[in-house]
C-alpha cells in the first residue's frame, strides 16, 4: 500500500467538504489555519471540560458521593467506545445519504494508478473528516484529563486508541453500506422495470424514515440517557456482537482480567481487518459497477391533456410544475421533503403511543393535533420555498435562456409550494382526527390556519429561495445558501408566531393553561378573522417583494 | 414586434470584463438574416461569452445588443421567444426521459399539441433517439443528451439559432442531418451564429465567418476575405487561423514536447 496515495486521496476529500462550504470558486485559496481550527477548538474544549470535571471530583466533599461519582464514571467510560462507535455510524451514514444525490463522481482513482486498498482506506478514513474526528478529539482530550484526576490514567491510555477503533470501525461500515447500496439499487432498477422509479421513491423513503427515527430516537434528552444505561448494561449481554468487543475489552481491563482484555483486543483488531478487506473486496467487485437506466414509459407519446390548464395555468406553467413534481419524486436528493413531515408526525405519534419512553397524556391530544396540522404543511412550504429555485442547478440556464416572465416563474413555483404543502397538511389532519378525535371547532380553526401558515410561510421562502438561490452541484446539490436558510428560518418562526398569535388567548382559556395574568376571553372566529388579515397582508406583501427579485433574477442571469 | 431590419444580429461595441479578465474587448458585429455564422477562436477567447450576450444570459458591461431588431435589454422575452440555444456542454434535467425533456421545453415555448406531437416524433425518429426516448437522461450518452438539447433548440422553429459547438460528441448520422438542416433552414430564413473548433466544418458551412482572439475580433468576412487579410491566397481555413491566432509554431511545439 503507498501510504503517499492514501494521504493525497483524503486532502482531495477534505478539500471538496471545504468547497461545499465556500462561496467562491474563482481564484479559490486554502486557509490552512481555518483547516484545523474544528480540531483545534474540540482539543481545546475537551482539556476545558476534563478539567473542570476533575476539579468538580476532587472538590466533592461526601466521600459517598465521591465514590458514586467514580463508579458512575467508570460505568461511562467502559460503555464509550460502543457508544461512540454507535453515534459514528449514524453520522457517516448521514454523510453517505447527502452524498446519494451527487450527479457526477469523482471517478478519476478509477484510472489513476491506486489500488483498492487504498481508495478504500481513503475512502474510510475520508467518512471521518470533521464532525466524528472533531468528536473524538474532543472525547479524548477530556478523558485524558479527566483520568488524572480519577487516578486511570493507564485506562485513560486504552481508551484513546479504543475510540479512535470504533470510529474505524463505523466508518468501515458505512463504506461497505455504500458499496452495497449501489449494487442493490442497480438490482431492485433491473427487475423492477417500468416501475422502478416509483420503487426507488418509495425505497428511499422507507429508508431515510426508518434512518431519521433512529437519529432522533438516539439524540433526544431522555432517549439518549437511557440508551447510555442499556449499552452500558446490556454490553455483558451481547458480548458475542463483534461491535461491542472494544467496549468489552475497555471493561475487561477495568476489572483486572488481563487475559479477557487481551483476547477482546486482538479479537477487535481482526475484526476490524476483516470488515476492511470485505469493503476492499466489495469495491473491487462492484466499485465501478453502474446502475441501469430507468425506462419510465414506453410505446405511443401522447402529450398531456392539462389538467392544470383548466386551473388557470398557461402552457408554460402547468410545464414547470409538473417537471417539479418529478424532480421531487425522482431525485433522491429532494425526497427529504417528504421524509420530513412524515417523520414530523411519526415521532409525536410514538411518543404519544410510549414507544419512546413514557406515553403523552391524554388531556395533551389537542396539542398533538395541533402540531399535526400546522407543523408538517408550514415546514414543507418553508423547505420547499427555500429550495425550489436552487434544485434547478446548473440546468438553470434553460429559465434565462426560455421566454418565462417573472410573473409566470413566480405564480407557477408558488402554486406547487402551496399544492403540495396543502396536500400534506390535509393528509395529516385527516391521521390526526382518526387519532386525536378533536372537536369541530379546533379541526376547523387548526385547518385554517395552518393553510395560512402555508400560503404566506411559503411566499416569504419563495423570496428566500430565490435571493438565496445556490446552483453549485458538484460535489453534491447546494440549491440554497445556509445563512439565507438561517435567516429565513428563523424570519419564518416569527411571522409563524404573528399569524398564530390572536388563537393563544382561546388556547390558553380552552386548554385551563396556567397563566401569570388573566387574558381576555376571545371569541374563536375572530380570533381566526385577525389571524386571516395578518397572514393575508404578511402574503401580499411578500408575493410582491418575490416578484420584483424573481424578475432581477431573470435579468441578472449570469452563468 | 420582431423588426424586418437587414440585420438579425447587430453587436455595438459590446465588451465584457470577469474581474480583472477581459472576455470581450468592444466589438462590433452583425449578422444578415439567413445567414450561418461562424465564430472561431482558441479556448477563452470570448466565443461563448459573445454567444451567451446575443441571447442575454450575460450582461454586457458597455454596447449595445440588437436581436431580431429588437434591443436584448428592452424585451429579452420576446427575443427568448424567437431563438434556439444549445450551450456549450447543456445541463438536462436528468431525472426527466428524454421524450419529457423535449416536450417540456415545447411547452415553455407553447407549441401546439398536435404539432408538438407531430414535431417531437420526426425528430427523435431522425436522431435515431427511437426506443431510448421513455429512458431516464441520467443513462445517455454524451452525444445522446446533445441530440435532446439540438431536438429542444429546432422544436419550436426559432428565427435565431445560437449554438455553441453543436456538433459535439455526435455520430456522423446525426451531424449530417444538423448540418443539412442548418442549410435547409437557412434557405428558408433562419440564422444561425454557431462557434465551433472543428475548422473543416466551418469552412464547409458558414456564410461568413469572425476568428476572435483574447475576446477581440481579429477577422470577419467570407472564406476568400480571410484569405486576403491573412494573406495566404488558396489556403485552408486552419492555416489562416493559425496565422492570425499566432498559434503556427505548431512543430516546435510537439518537438518541445517530445524531448
Amino acid at each position: 500500500m503507498n501510504w503517499k496515495n492514501v494521504v493525497r486521496l483524503i486532502s482531495v476529500d477534505m478539500k471538496s467538504g471545504r468547497l461545499i462550504r465556500g462561496q467562491k470558486f474563482r481564484r479559490y485559496r486554502e486557509r490552512r489555519v481555518f483547516q484545523y481550527l474544528l480540531y483545534g477548538g474540540a482539543c481545546v474544549l475537551g482539556l476545558a471540560i476534563g478539567l473542570a470535571v476533575g476539579n468538580l471530583y476532587i472538590g466533592l466533599p461526601d466521600p459517598e458521593l465521591k465514590s458514586l461519582f467514580y463508579q458512575s464514571a467508570r460505568y461511562l467510560l467502559t460503555s464509550l467506545p460502543t457508544l461512540i462507535l454507535l453515534y459514528s455510524l449514524v453520522i457517516t451514514m448521514m454523510g453517505q445519504i447527502q452524498r446519494m444525490g451527487v450527479r457526477s463522481s469523482i471517478q478519476l482513482p478509477y484510472w489513476l494508478p491506486i489500488t483498492w486498498e487504498e481508495h478504500t482506506l481513503a475512502s474510510t478514513l475520508a467518512h471521518l473528516i470533521g464532525l466524528p474526528l472533531a468528536s473524538i478529539i474532543l472525547f479524548s482530550s477530556a478523558i485524558s484529563v479527566f483520568s488524572i484526576f480519577l487516578g486511570e490514567l493507564p485506562f485513560a491510555t486504552l481508551t484513546v486508541p479504543a475510540l479512535l477503533a470504533s470510529v474505524f470501525l463505523a466508518s468501515a461500515t458505512t463504506e461497505i453500506f455504500r458499496v452495497l447500496q449501489v449494487r442493490l439499487i442497480g438490482a431492485i432498477y433491473k427487475t423492477s422495470g417500468r416501475t422502478a422509479v416509483w420503487v426507488r421513491f418509495l425505497g428511499s423513503l422507507l429508508f431515510l424514515i426508518a434512518f431519521y427515527i433512529i437519529w432522533f430516537s438516539l439524540t433526544s434528552g431522555a432517549s439518549s440517557i437511557a440508551l447510555i444505561e442499556t449499552v452500558a448494561g446490556a454490553q455483558n449481554a451481547v458480548w458475542f456482537i463483534p461491535y461491542v468487543w472494544l467496549g468489552m475489552a475497555l471493561a475487561s481491563f477495568m476489572s483486572g482480567l488481563l487475559v479477557q482484555t487481551v483476547v477482546f483486543s486482538v479479537a477487535s483488531i481482526l475484526f476490524i481487518l476483516v470488515l476492511f478487506y470485505a469493503a476492499v473486496r466489495l469495491n473491487a467487485k462492484f466499485g465501478l459497477y453502474e446502475p441501469p437506466a430507468i425506462t419510465v414509459s414506453r410505446g405511443v407519446y401522447v402529450p398531456k391533456a392539462g389538467f392544470l390548464g383548466k386551473l388557470g395555468f398557461s402552457s408554460l406553467e402547468a410545464a414547470v410544475i409538473r417537471k417539479d413534481f418529478k424532480a421531487f419524486t425522482r431525485r433522491r436528493e429532494l425526497m427529504y421533503i417528504f421524509v420530513m413531515p412524515i417523520v414530523f408526525i411519526l415521532m409525536p405519534l410514538m411518543q404519544y403511543s410510549g414507544m419512546l419512553g413514557k406515553p403523552v397524556a391524554p388531556e395533551a391530544s389537542p396539542f398533538l393535533y395541533a402540531w399535526m396540522l400546522l407543523a408538517p404543511g408550514a415546514l414543507m412550504a418553508i423547505m420547499l420555498g427555500t429550495m425550489i429555485i436552487g434544485e434547478e442547478g446548473s440546468s438553470v440556464w434553460l429559465f434565462y435562456s426560455s421566454p418565462i416572465t417573472a410573473h409566470s416563474l413566480v405564480k407557477c413555483k408558488y402554486a406547487f409550494i402551496c399544492i403540495l404543502s396543502c396536500i400534506v397538511t390535509l393528509v395529516c389532519g385527516v391521521i390526526g382526527i382518526l387519532i386525536a378525535h378533536p372537536s369541530p371547532h379546533l379541526a376547523f380553526a387548526l385547518l385554517i390556519e395552518s393553510m395560512l401558515l402555508i400560503f404566506a410561510l411559503g411566499a416569504v421562502s419563495l423570496r428566500a429561495g430565490i435571493k438565496g438561490a445556490d446552483f453549485v452541484e458538484v460535489p453534491r446539490p447546494r440549491m440554497i445558501r445556509p445563512l439565507t436558510a438561517l435567516v429565513n428560518f428563523l424570519l419564518c418562526g416569527i411571522l409563524m408566531l404573528a399569524i398564530l398569535s390572536p388563537l393563544i388567548p382561546y388556547a390558553v382559556t380552552m386548554m385551563n393553561l396556567p397563566v401569570p395574568m388573566p387574558i381576555p376571553k376571545i371569541d374563536l372566529y375572530i380570533a381566526i378573522s385577525i389571524s386571516v388579515v395578518i397572514a393575508v397582508v404578511i402574503t401580499f406583501l411578500f408575493y410582491r417583494i418575490v416578484l420584483k427579485n424573481a424578475e432581477e433574477f431573470l435579468l441578472k442571469a449570469e452563468i | 414586434m420582431i423588426s424586418t431590419s437587414e440585420y438579425a444580429v447587430k453587436l455595438e461595441k459590446v465588451a465584457k470584463r470577469y474581474a480583472d479578465i477581459v472576455a470581450v474587448d468592444y466589438i462590433d458585429l452583425d449578422v444578415k438574416y439567413g445567414e450561418i455564422f461562424g465564430l472561431l477562436g482558441p479556448n477563452g477567447s470570448g466565443k461563448s461569452t459573445t454567444l451567451k450576450m446575443v441571447l442575454g444570459l450575460v450582461k454586457p458591461d458597455s454596447g449595445s445588443v440588437n436581436v431580431l431588431g429588437i434591443n436584448a435589454d428592452d424585451d429579452p422575452v420576446t427575443v427568448k421567444r424567437h431563438v434556439g440555444y444549445v450551450p456549450e456542454s447543456p445541463r438536462l434535467y436528468e431525472f426527466l426521459t428524454g421524450l419529457e425533456y423535449v416536450d417540456f421545453v415545447a411547452d415553455i415555448y407553447s407549441v401546439d399539441a398536435s404539432e408538438k406531437k407531430m414535431r417531437i416524433e420526426e425528430y427523435l425518429e431522425a436522431f435515431d433517439l427511437e426506443g431510448r426516448e421513455g429512458d431516464m437522461i441520467s443513462s445517455y450518452s454524451q452525444g445522446m443528451k446533445q441530440k435532446i438539447a439540438l431536438i429542444s433548440a429546432f422544436l419550436h422553429k426559432p428565427k435565431l439559432l445560437v449554438l455553441d459547438e453543436p456538433l459535439t460528441g455526435l455520430d456522423p448520422k446525426s451531424a449530417r442531418i444538423v448540418k443539412d438542416l442548418l442549410r435547409k433552414l437557412a434557405s428558408q430564413g433562419v440564422t444561425t451564429i454557431m462557434s465551433t473548433h472543428i475548422l473543416e466544418i466551418a469552412q464547409a458551412m458558414c456564410d461568413r465567418i469572425a476568428i476572435m482572439y483574447e475576446g477581440r475580433l481579429l477577422a470577419l468576412g467570407n472564406m476568400e476575405e480571410l484569405r486576403q487579410k491573412a494573406r495566404l491566397p488558396g489556403s485552408d481555413l486552419e492555416e489562416i487561423f493559425l496565422k492570425l491566432t499566432g498559434t503556427e509554431a505548431i512543430r516546435e511545439v510537439v518537438e518541445a514536447l517530445l524531448k
